[in-house]
């Protein structure tokens, strides 16, 4: 067994590689999932009565929520393809 | 022990060793090969050593890192992290590394510290199982000679480092054999055992022996090498060598001591454990020693050791007190630690000096990536200082939760703040010796982690350029904040405002734990400073226009809200990438999720529709 591929296994036996890209997956999963109860509280928010500029700041908050969640999700595809790509390898 | 430092007091033994080797080579041929084993055996650990460090390639700081978060984890990890590479002091490095960085806890670290004691145990096994029978010429010799082909065919860093514990290996065995023979050698002409001493005066004796003579090499392990050889060739008495034993391992917190008398408070901090570790744990067994040797005769038998077999029960008892030790003292390791905080606090609170640049991080990329941004965070906190004192702020108010239109109103001085003399006291020495630093770091580093460290100076430039900012912004801000122009001095005060806004933000940043505040918190910071930016949002017109305010004025607006969107815009880089940095691997999703240029765009379009 070649040395590169002897790193690889021990990497591989004690998730040393994997974990990255599992840690990054698993941050970004709580992210999105904390992203959206903000969204689900804001949006409940709005269907009160509020005066001008607490309405716009939210707005803008759920604006800005919502960019972030098309961000994050589209990234968490991008994890799942680098995971299955290293699973083929 | 740092590894110069470290270095720099084995290099000297062994040229000691070997020279006194070659003085009493003709007077004393059997005692000048024992010194001559002496010296190899300890050649061998530094190549072993090397030869892990290369191999390692940053995996066994990641399983440092991974397995040290609860005291059971960090003395199992320091144990066989020891046991396999051969060295506590490359353990003890990096875990002084990593607590100057901040990556593990002190507690973390003491059991890392008592694990790595117990890992050096392994060397006795390896000594009384492999080096004693083992012939010497047929196994040490082709080790080297493998160690030293190995490199002319394979290239690669982890290639060399096997070949360099291939050749450490050998020079081990090489030295272990040469004591072995000068031993034997040396008892047809005079026999030690002569100076055997029963009882407790005898024990005393030789545990001062080994303390001294492994303050002497400098090396616990040698000095268990030499004690199990020449009990294994009966130079000396097992209950002598047991003694010698203890002696080693107190006399190895001498060298600990030695080695961290230069360093930071980490390292004596762990000296310190270590010390308080190694005497409890030699009390106990010099105490109980005649139980303890009762206990080693009958585990000898469970596990197949002959009764003769003092070499190997030698090795038995070794791990047995340092087992008994770390039973002993684990439980009180809050206690230690708690302690252990109350020492070496440095006297005074210089501000103005870096306070993580210390060089025993260097030793690794992670560590030093680590303690660049905890020094970028002190420079932070400089600068926080005085950015709030600039606009004639309370760092109390921007910090509480007061409203920002009653933070304006209370101002920090009725005279002007000498940001000049801020500068250049706080600000210009840390940030000389960051980039100082970083430069010596850079050397050692992968193009990755070359790229974070370029990110950490730009943050430093960041926040460098935010006081200067603030020096320019201050001449008129002071002046045009108490005018009797309410056009103007609402258009100041407006500027502090926001300013102090995104002050408060990056300080909620600063210590929010909460992932999602930190990222809509630093958006929505991206997005106001480009909708008040005056010179877009066409405020400064409609005041040229309808002459509400000079034309001086107007020039002094339009530069100076120049100058305070540039605080922000660099405010805000520099906490995307020193607060959402939470570790230096590339776990980080914060650089991807961060908003852009593009995106604040289209938040603003749709503010507009």
């Amino acid at each position: 067994m070649g040395i590169k591929k002897f790193i690889k296994n021990v990497q591989q036996t004690l998730g040393l590689k994997d974990f990255v890209i599992e840690d990054k997956k698993k941050s970004l999963k709580s992210l999105l999932k904390k992203l959206n109860e903000r969204k689900k509280i804001i949006k409940k928010v709005l269907k009160k009565p509020l005066d001008i500029d607490k309405e716009k700041e939210l707005n803008e908050e759920l604006d800005i929520i919502c960019l972030q969640i098309n961000k994050g999700k589209k990234l968490l595809h991008e994890l799942y393809l680098e995971k299955n790509k290293n699973k083929t390898q | 022990m740092p590894t110069s430092l470290y270095n720099k007091l084995l290099t000297p033994v062994i040229i000691a060793v070997l020279a006194t080797s070659l003085v009493l080579l003709s007077t004393y041929p059997d005692i000048s090969t024992i010194l001559g084993g002496i010296a190899l055996f300890l050649i061998g650990m530094e190549y072993m050593e090397n030869g892990f460090k290369a191999f390692s390639g940053g995996i066994l700081e990641k399983v440092l890192e991974k397995f040290t978060n609860n005291t059971p984890k960090a003395i199992s990890t320091g144990f066989f992290a020891t046991a396999i590479v051969q060295s506590s002091s490359l353990i003890s490095i990096i875990v002084i590394s990593f607590l100057s960085a901040k990556l593990i806890t002190l507690t973390s670290a003491v059991g890392v510290v008592f694990g790595s004691n117990l890992g050096t145990t392994a060397t006795a096994w390896l000594v009384s199982v492999f080096g004693l029978k083992i012939k010497i010429s047929v196994y040490a010799m082709p080790m080297i000679v493998l160690g030293i082909l190995i490199p002319l065919f394979f290239k690669s860093n982890s290639w060399k480092g096997i070949a360099s514990i291939f050749i450490g290996l050998g020079i081990i065995f090489l030295g272990i054999g040469y004591m072995k023979e000068g031993f034997e050698t040396l008892k047809e002409g005079i026999d030690l055992a002569q100076y055997a001493m029963a009882g407790y005066t005898g024990i005393f004796v030789y545990v001062l022996v080994g303390s001294v003579a492994t303050v002497v090499i400098q090396s616990s392990s040698a000095a268990m090498a030499i004690i199990i050889t020449a009990l294994a060739t009966g130079q000396i008495e097992y209950t002598n060598a047991l003694a010698l034993a203890i002696g080693a391992n107190v006399g190895t917190t001498v060298t600990a001591i030695l080695g961290s008398l230069k360093s930071n408070g980490n390292s004596k901090r762990l000296a310190v454990a270590h010390f308080i570790f190694n005497i409890i744990t030699g009390i106990i067994a010099i105490v109980f020693i005649y139980q303890l040797a009762d206990l080693v005769d009958y585990l000898a038998v469970y596990i197949g050791i002959g009764t003769e077999n003092y070499a190997m029960k030698l090795a038995l008892f070794h791990t047995v007190f340092n087992v008994i030790g770390v039973l002993a003292v684990s439980p009180f390791i809050s206690m230690l630690v708690k302690y252990l905080k109350t020492l070496f606090i440095p006297k005074g609170i210089n501000r103005g000096k870096p306070k993580y640049l210390d060089e025993t991080v260097l030793t690794l990329p992670s560590t030093t990536l680590s303690a660049i941004i905890m020094e970028t965070k002190h420079l932070y906190e400089n600068a926080f200082e005085i950015i709030s004192h600039g606009l004639n702020l309370k760092q109390s108010n921007i910090t509480s939760s007061l409203p920002l239109e009653d933070v304006i109103k209370d101002s920090y001085s009725k005279n002007t703040v000498n940001i000049d003399a801020f500068y250049h006291q706080r600000i210009k020495g840390i940030y000389g010796e960051i980039i100082d630093f970083s430069t010596k770091a850079q050397s050692n580093m992968s193009p990755e982690d070359t790229k974070i460290l370029y990110s950490l100076k730009l943050a430093n430039r960041d926040l460098v350029e935010a006081v200067k900012d603030t020096k320019h912004l201050q001449k008129n801000l002071i002046v045009y904040s108490q005018s009797t122009n309410t056009y103007i001095k609402k258009q100041y005060n407006l500027i502090r405002k926001e300013l102090a806004e995104i002050l408060r933000t990056i300080h909620t940043v600063s210590i929010t734990e909460e992932e999602d505040t930190l990222l809509i918190l630093l958006s929505k910071a991206k997005v106001r400073t480009e909708k008040y930016d005056i010179l877009s949002n066409g405020t400064l017109d409609g005041l040229i226009r309808e002459s509400l305010i000079t034309n001086e004025m107007a020039t002094s607006l339009m530069n100076d809200s120049y100058y305070a969107y540039n605080i922000s815009k660099n405010l805000i880089a520099m906490a995307e990438i020193i607060f959402t940095e939470r570790s230096t691997n590339a776990t980080s999703i914060h650089e991807e999720m961060a908003m852009d240029d593009e995106d604040i765009k289209e938040i603003l379009e749709k503010k507009d529709e």
